[in-house]
């Protein structure tokens, strides 16, 4: 995969991105984590964070121009956040003495200052923190120019006379009376390594460099007034700082622009969504600042402006509390990684591929594609942990395999001319159906392996309305039947390799039977039909029984709401949800939209295998997803029912209610277990091929001569640890075939164990004859070297 | 202790044999190691626990995959 593209991808996220007013502060004090310490009361942190970036911030805090105010986004909602009137109250309750500065030799370089205002001064002590030797040419007898404007007003002079003592208590030494034109420049750039101008005003204009400062490619460097051509105080300390970045830059011979892009004020990408947020007042101030808990108050109407729309949808991203961009860099790193542990696998199994984070990404960054990207770039480097897709790899394999593939056209005239006779041609439409047999496959219905493993009953049922009401307006085109998996979960594993057996399987059977339309009722074959065999037209059960009408069934008309779950795999098929909503609403049913519907819909955690890989995720997706569900839900996907009624929420699949099934509201719910999946998919091809077919097949579960006896808890256990029936009717038969099994005296149990595949499945079970009741299963897939 | 004393009670069923303690070699992707596991001295079949299997194996399993 090309980390480097996906990096680029990473950049793009804009969740990192500073909040307006931070873009909007030349110096980019970090708001954020300034109104947080106000907020938590902590004024002291709140200096802190002040100071970080704003030199003198004893002063400037008090008299800055801010403005960041008018680019606040509170605007809007209620005013702007008084930054400006924190930074004052932050200053009287949490200023805290300098601790004496370390003199560092100062070796750098020497640089003339000339000018002691506020830009001197500014540019005088950031060049002393970096190592030069600093001497500021002052023409009056005091340091502070313009600051002394504000004293005995903004500010008192006591502070700023301790302030500005500060500087040649650094080391820093002043040259006062020094009154200094452009002519005697020539000297000054003979004696310093460079010179920093930063006078109010000079008998002569130099071009600046707009982004270095620089006047004429020399070592002249301008900042303050002369620069920014405005009274702006905290301009001016930006522009001191910018050239001393420069400076050292100059004398250290660097590159004079590499990353200096969002220096000064700059545009930020982040455009955070006010579309919620509820109008607050700016909080009034009741003495000339704010005290304490005015200032409290107000740091809590801050927004603290981030970009966090994906995961604020997603409990993915919220359980590894990361977002895309570091979400990319840790995959970045996770793929360059060639000894040692990878330590993002489970993340990175942990995604259901939902694709929500695109739909809610303002930016439209989405996850699903990455993540399937790098599984299978794990799969192709033998990176991908084996445990985490084997159980699904293998159910999928057995769907495909002869237990359940079934392909068949639809019956033909001639085999089902026993049922063309009154009264049941009258009142059979399915005979009817029958009766008008072309011979083309116009459509084929393909119910996918997971309805069929939970919805069994229902599919013989659907095949036969859709070959008579299909045909009875469309006498041409004939109904076959497809049991198969589309490949899904090899899509989600990133095994490339395992695709193509499912596709191409599907692609010949669609050419060989005249290139029919297939009739999908499951979310996940038409998300892997749409992605992998787009040449196929496939339309929605949903949207056929929308068209053609429903079963003719005894339908219970109620009065209920449901909440709609809509399937993820479809959130971009409007056509689809419509359908959806007009079939539960002819049924009898209102409908309780939402807030994560359609193509908002969330994911049930069903997807990208995340209940394989990594069990506790797929759990948080249920609980968020019935957390928004005040009313029974009802669902098109067989596999959101067999998670949400999991979760313990009253689900329906829309086959429940078009075929009048609604449970006793009074029983629990019941899905079937692994094992009854995979038994129900050979039982629903045996059926179907007896009942509609009128074909025998011999029965292929393979006769033992014992039973077994399952507690519930052991079923549970199976459950939690995918073991099947059959994993442990293939142990016990091979323990009592060959004895190879321990024995416990005291209890009377055996434990015996077998290697099937890649797994050793143990069973401890006592043997009551013929019966045997099963106590303990569990499994390994490390080998155990027997010698 | 009190899982080594509850394994100690089973014996190989075939064999009719006490099981011992020795060094069984395990495996799995690239890696091997050698452990003291009860095994039956003749058939040398080794007894894996429940809290072996889904305890340490499992972790060292997943550590494994994670390589």
């Amino acid at each position: 995969m090309d980390l480097d593209k996906l990096l680029e991808i990473g950049n793009q996220c804009i969740h990192s991105e500073p909040p307006t007013c931070v873009a909007s502060c030349p110096v980019h004090m970090d708001v954020i984590a300034f109104a947080h310490e106000i907020e938590k009361g902590d004024f002291a942190k709140a200096y802190k964070v002040m100071e970080n970036r704003m030199p003198f911030a004893r002063l400037i805090g008090k008299i800055c121009d801010h403005p960041c105010e008018s680019a606040c986004v509170r605007q809007e909602c209620g005013g702007s956040i008084r930054i400006s009137e924190f930074e004052k109250t932050v200053i009287d309750l949490g200023y805290m003495p300098p601790k004496k500065p370390l003199l560092l030799s100062k070796n750098k370089g020497s640089v003339a200052v000339i000018g002691g205002g506020l830009s001197g001064i500014v540019a005088a002590t950031e060049l002393d923190k970096k190592g030069y030797k600093v001497t500021i040419f002052e023409k009056t007898d005091r340091l502070g120019g313009s600051l002394w404007s504000y004293a005995g007003k903004e500010l008192e002079v006591t502070i700023l006379e301790e302030e500005l003592s500060t500087i040649e208590k650094k080391g820093i030494s002043v040259q006062y009376n020094a009154e200094i034109s452009d002519e005697d420049l020539k000297d000054y750039y003979k004696n310093y390594d460079a010179l920093y101008l930063g006078a109010g005003s000079w008998d002569k204009d130099y071009e600046i460099n707009p982004h270095t400062f620089q006047a004429n490619d020399s070592s002249l460097f301008i900042g303050g007034k002369i620069q920014t051509k405005n009274n702006s105080i905290i301009e001016a300390i930006s522009s001191a700082k910018r050239a001393v970045v420069s400076i050292d830059r100059y004398i250290t011979k660097t590159s004079m622009h590499a990353s200096r892009e969002r220096e000064g004020i700059f545009k930020t990408k982040l455009e955070f969504n006010i579309e919620n947020v509820q109008p607050l007042e700016t909080t009034i101030k009741h003495a000339n600042q704010y005290d304490e808990n005015e200032a409290i108050a107000e740091a809590k109407r801050c927004l603290k402006c981030q970009c966090n729309e994906c995961i604020n949808a997603c409990v993915h991203l919220q359980r590894f509390n990361i977002t895309p961009d570091s979400y990319i860099r840790t995959i970045n790193q996770n793929e360059r990684i060639i000894l040692g542990t990878h330590h993002a696998n489970k993340m990175i199994n942990s995604c259901t591929e939902c694709g929500l984070c695109k739909a809610v990404c303002p930016v439209g960054i989405g996850m699903a594609d990455i993540i399937h990207e790098t599984r299978r770039s794990m799969v192709e480097k033998v990176k991908m942990p084996i445990s985490a897709h084997d159980f699904a790899l293998k159910d999928m394999q057995f769907s495909n395999s002869d237990a359940f593939s079934l392909i068949r056209a639809q019956p033909s005239k001639e085999a089902s001319k026993n049922l063309f006779y009154y009264p049941m041609i009258a009142f059979s439409a399915y005979a009817r159906g029958l009766y008008k047999g072309s011979g083309k496959t116009g459509y084929l219905f393909y119910p996918g392996c997971q309805l069929s493993s939970t919805h069994t009953e229902y599919i013989g049922d659907i095949y036969k309305h859709l070959v008579g009401a299909i045909k009875d307006k469309d006498a041409d085109n004939d109904v076959g039947l497809y049991l198969g998996c589309c490949g899904a979960p090899a899509d989600w594993a990133g095994r490339d390799d395992l695709m193509p057996e499912s596709i191409e399987k599907i692609y010949k059977t669609w050419q060989e039977m005249g290139e029919p339309t297939f009739i999908l009722a499951c979310s996940s074959c038409a998300a892997t039909f749409e992605k992998y065999l787009p040449m196929i037209k496939a339309i929605s059960l949903w949207e056929v029984f929308d068209t053609y009408g429903l079963p003719e069934v005894d339908i219970k008309k109620g009065k209920r709401e449901l909440c709609i779950h809509d399937a993820c795999a479809t959130r971009h098929n409007a056509g689809l949800h419509a359908s959806v909503r007009n079939i539960v609403k002819t049924l009898g049913y209102s409908v309780h939209e939402l807030e994560y519907s359609k193509e908002k819909a969330k994911c049930c955690g069903y997807g990208g295998l995340v209940s394989n890989a990594n069990p506790e995720q797929a759990e948080d997706f249920v609980k968020d997803r019935i957390a928004e569900c005040e009313d029974d839900v009802l669902v098109y996907c067989a596999m959101c029912k067999d998670t949400l009624v999991k979760g313990n929420k009253r689900t329906y699949h829309i086959l429940d209610i078009i075929y009048g099934n609604e449970v006793n509201q009074g029983t629990a719910q019941k899905m079937p277990t692994l094992s009854e999946r995979q038994n129900n998919r050979k039982r629903l091809k045996y059926k179907l091929l007896k009942e509609i077919w009128n074909e025998e097949e011999s029965d292929m579960n393979p006769s033992y001569n014992f039973t077994l006896t399952i507690p519930d808890a052991v079923i549970a256990l199976m459950e939690k640890r995918f073991i099947l029936q059959s994993d442990i009717e293939k142990v016990v038969e091979n323990s009592l075939t060959h004895k190879e099994r321990f024995y416990n005296p005291q209890t009377s149990d055996y434990l015996a164990r077998l290697r099937v595949q890649n797994v050793t499945f143990w069973v401890k079970y006592e043997e009551q004859g013929s019966n045997i009741i099963v106590k303990d299963v569990y499994s390994h897939r490390m080998e155990v070297v027997e010698k | 202790m009190e899982n080594q004393t509850k394994e100690a009670q089973w014996m190989c069923d075939k064999c009719h044999e006490a099981l011992v303690v020795e060094k069984v070699r395990v495996c799995y992707l690239e890696g091997s190691f050698e452990v003291e596991l009860l095994k039956c001295p003749i058939c040398k079949m080794v007894f894996i626990s429940d809290e072996l299997a889904m305890g340490k194996m499992l972790e060292v399993e997943k550590g494994l995959e994670d390589k």
